[in-house]
């Protein structure tokens, strides 16, 4: 784009502190799902959803210092993510197997 | 351009991750969260990461989303949630924290130095912070047994999947079996919650 005709408002690239702010906003939005909801796999996807948020700001900050370390825990935030959900659900199917319900309300056995 | 970009994805993740949490149907929520995910992987192609875009699309929005999708339709639970009976008084208390963790999380951001790169090692972040060099540019692994991208893995390199397999098989080697660990009994922990179990109880 020449340089006149760009529009003078929008920087060249977006700075790190917009990854940042969009992260802690997904990930607050991730915690109000967990607060919110009382379906098991609901609240299961926020999980998710606050991990990728968190991944956001890991990738943003890789690029600011210009490190690879940042990507290299992305990957592993993934590994871990990916194990987590796979015992996540089978613990939610035995719940419902035996409950016939996923909302967390009726599972609350280890309430004090 | 890429602010364009990133300003549309950013209101398409956002919106798509508040109508995930306030969808009472939690078909709809996955399907939304799988929206937020494609958005996270245009973010990472805009930060450069282009294999993890890749992942972020496979793995995320491919695999860990149809497993949910799968357990999801197995279980049948996706009709909307009641509108709630007990503790219905909590939800407010819910936004509430919510809330104040949106606050919290802009005013560390807004207080942190503005001045990207440069100010990490400055006298605002303190003496201990100097001591180890966040800014400079990835240190050469010792004896690189590998065809090791040109030094001074700059931000323009951030990304590759070369140099990034280079790094995550020399200097991270030991997490990254570890990571296999993790994974198998991941597995073998789902088999066995999975596992149809003898009538005991």
């Amino acid at each position: 784009m020449p340089p006149g005709f760009a529009l003078p408002a929008l920087p060249a690239t977006v700075p790190t502190e917009a990854y940042v702010v969009l992260s802690a906003v997904l990930f607050a939005i991730g915690t109000l799902g967990v607060l919110l909801r009382k379906n098991a796999l609901t609240i299961f996807m926020s999980i998710e959803l606050m991990l990728n948020a968190v991944n956001v700001a890991f990738v943003a900050f890789a690029r600011q210092f210009g490190q690879f370390d940042g990507q290299i825990f992305v990957f592993f935030v993934m590994a871990v993510a990916a194990a987590e959900v796979a015992v996540g659900l089978g613990i939610i199917v035995d719940i419902f197997r035996s409950r016939r319900t996923v909302d967390i309300d009726d599972v609350s056995w280890l309430r004090g | 351009m890429e602010f364009v970009v990133f300003v549309i994805a950013a209101a398409v993740a956002v919106a798509a991750a508040l109508m995930m949490v306030l969808q009472r149907n939690a078909m709809y929520s996955a399907l939304f969260l799988v929206l937020t995910f494609f958005c996270i992987a245009v973010f990472y192609v805009l930060l450069g990461a282009f294999f993890l875009a890749v992942v972020q699309v496979a793995v995320y929005a491919g695999a860990i989303m149809v497993l949910m999708l799968f357990v999801l339709m197995l279980l049948n639970v996706a009709h909307p949630e009641p509108a709630d009976r007990r503790l219905a008084f909590l939800k407010p208390f819910g936004v509430i924290a919510a809330l104040v963790l949106v606050i919290e999380l802009a005013v560390a951001v807004l207080q942190a130095p503005t001045e990207p790169a440069a100010a990490v090692g400055g006298a605002a972040t303190g003496a201990a912070r100097q001591a180890t060099p966040i800014a400079r540019p990835a240190p050469a692994t010792p004896a690189p047994a590998f065809p090791l991208p040109p030094e001074g893995v700059g931000a323009a390199e951030v990304g590759h999947t070369q140099a990034l397999a280079s790094v995550l098989f020399t200097r991270f080697l030991l997490p990254f079996e570890v990571t296999s660990i993790l994974l198998l009994a991941a597995i073998l922990g789902a088999t066995v919650l999975a596992r149809k179990r003898p009538e005991t109880t």
